[in-house]
């Protein structure tokens, strides 16, 4: 994923219908343009379609209608190692983490980096910055099923970032931090961002939007609606 | 990081998370090898002591009376009208008792009172190298019966025949073992990498979503099944080695052993046996890998 879609567009949804078997409607019609180097915030009640939209992004769901293109391709059309490609450009902060809880934190940071063959000094040096600026340095050889939920989560983020992906994917990343930890998790994307990363943030978290001056949309029962229009800084 | 790199430290972590089922399996590997080399072993060197006494192979073709010159030309002609033969030998009923007699050694008085035309005439028919399989040699005996004025033919029929039985039933234990070794191997490493897969789902699936491509995932489950071929293989073989030196000085000396020379496998059907184990463990890898990676 070294360039964008038309116009400078990162992600482009058109009519995107996601149905789950027998008949539960978890997005309807849904159509979102989002630029490069955006940051976005999702919102919506538990529920609303959230998830469902970042994995229909992320390619781990196939719409049931609809288009869907990441940097130009219809992602659900790319296939083996064009796939893989793509998906090495996207971060990806999982709602139930999905961490290797028998490794270490190190170990799940620096997976994203190793299937990219980063080089190994690379990938360590990396993975200690990320672990300071998520105050998770005294955790780095602790196995993540010993953590915390709250640092499991940042263990997660950690991972989503170190590859400096193109487009972050982030679904609910505040979801069990304090005050000061959320800042700190906030800090970070707003540094990928601002290095150019389009940031997609699926949240429910009040606290993380309210003075932000990006756009915000917001997912009722599947269908999206505009919040607030984001201001160009 | 290059690719192997990454691969050889993602295969060294299998083998290690799931040595006690990979040690099994490398277990059963050596051991299918090992009775199909064994077999294989024995097979090989029956072959040679046939060869050697297929050398030695000739027919003795007793005839009523003594044949004159006439009717010696007359039986070399039929008996090249069945086949090219090495040599045709004509044996007088004087020159059998003489032999006879040689053979006696010191016992040959026994002869005195026998008169010297009391054995009958000959002919020693020598076949050509070719004449391997035993319906060939049965084939030309009865040919060589149905002669004019032929009593009997004798080539040992008995201990031949008994021989021949003996390598083919050889040749159908080294084929079950050849089938058991295939089964075994293509079974046990599929086996124990779907144990891998299944155990280690979470970790792949999370592989495939930050961008690990297919041969990332799949070629240190590929790598596991040659190491197994290859470490059982020449455990095998190693093991097979160290029994045939045993056997070897264990029953050095005079003996029913010393009278045939036992060789062990030429290098290149050493290499073959292990590059064959190789594949098949590879190809059980790799049905493995087909049946429940879903990339």
């Amino acid at each position: 994923m070294t360039g964008h879609g038309e116009n400078g567009t990162m992600i482009e949804m058109i009519k995107v219908t996601k149905t789950y078997p027998p008949d539960v409607k978890a997005l309807s019609d849904v159509s979102l343009s989002i630029t490069t180097g955006e940051m976005f915030f999702l919102i919506g009640m538990s529920g609303a379609g959230k998830t469902t939209l970042l994995k229909l992004l992320c390619n781990m769901e196939t719409p049931s209608n609809g288009l869907i293109e990441v940097a130009g391709k219809d992602i659900h059309r790319v296939k083996g190692r064009h796939l893989a490609r793509l998906r090495q450009k996207i971060g990806v902060a999982y709602q139930d983490f999905k961490l290797l809880t028998d490794r270490t934190v190190a170990e799940n940071v620096a997976i994203s980096m190793e299937v990219s063959y980063k080089k190994p000094q690379l990938i360590k040096k990396r993975v200690k910055d990320l672990l300071e600026q998520l105050a998770l340095s005294d955790k780095h050889n602790t196995v993540t099923g010993e953590l915390s939920r709250g640092e499991q989560q940042r263990v997660a983020l950690a991972r989503a970032v170190a590859n400096s992906p193109t487009l972050i994917l982030v679904d609910e990343p505040t979801g069990n931090l304090d005050a000061g930890t959320t800042e700190k998790v906030m800090q970070l994307l707003t540094k990928c961002n601002n290095s150019g990363a389009t940031v997609v943030i699926a949240t429910h978290d009040h606290s993380i939007y309210r003075n932000t001056h990006h756009r915000i949309m917001e997912l009722r029962y599947g269908k999206l609606h505009l919040v607030r229009e984001g201001m160009v800084s | 990081m290059s690719f192997w790199f990454a691969v050889l430290r993602q295969a060294g972590r299998n083998l290690r998370q799931t040595w006690p089922s990979q040690f099994m399996t490398l277990l059963t590997v050596s051991l299918s090898v090992l009775i199909f080399a064994f077999f294989f072993l024995v097979y090989n060197n029956m072959l040679n002591v046939g060869d050697k006494l297929g050398d030695d192979l000739r027919l003795i073709v007793y005839l009523e009376e003594e044949p004159g010159p006439e009717m010696q030309a007359q039986l070399k002609r039929k008996i090249l009208a069945f086949d090219e033969v090495d040599e045709i030998r004509f044996i007088s009923k004087t020159d059998a008792y003489q032999r006879f007699s040689e053979q006696l050694g010191e016992n040959r008085d026994v002869l005195d009172d026998m008169p010297q035309d009391f054995l009958p005439a000959s002919v020693e028919v020598v076949p050509l190298k070719n004449l391997s399989s035993l319906s060939q040699v049965k084939n030309f005996s009865d040919y060589l019966s149905k002669l004019p004025g032929t009593i009997k033919v004798q080539y040992g029929q008995d201990w031949i025949e008994r021989f021949y039985y003996f390598t083919r039933l050889l040749s159908i234990i080294v084929l079950l073992s050849g089938g058991l070794l295939i089964l075994t191997s293509v079974f046990m490493v599929s086996y124990t990498i779907r144990l891998t897969i299944l155990g280690r789902q979470a970790e792949l699936e999370l592989l495939k979503l930050v961008g690990a491509t297919n041969n990332y995932i799949r070629t240190p489950f590929l790598l596991e099944g040659l190491l197994q071929g290859l470490i059982g293989s020449t455990a095998g073989i190693l093991s097979l080695y160290g029994l045939f030196h045993w056997v070897e000085l264990k029953f050095a000396g005079p003996g029913i052993l010393s009278i045939f020379e036992f060789t062990f496998f030429h290098p290149q059907t050493v290499v073959t046996i292990i590059a064959i184990s190789i594949v098949l463990c590879a190809v059980g890898s790799y049905s493995s890998m087909q049946k429940f990676l879903r990339i």
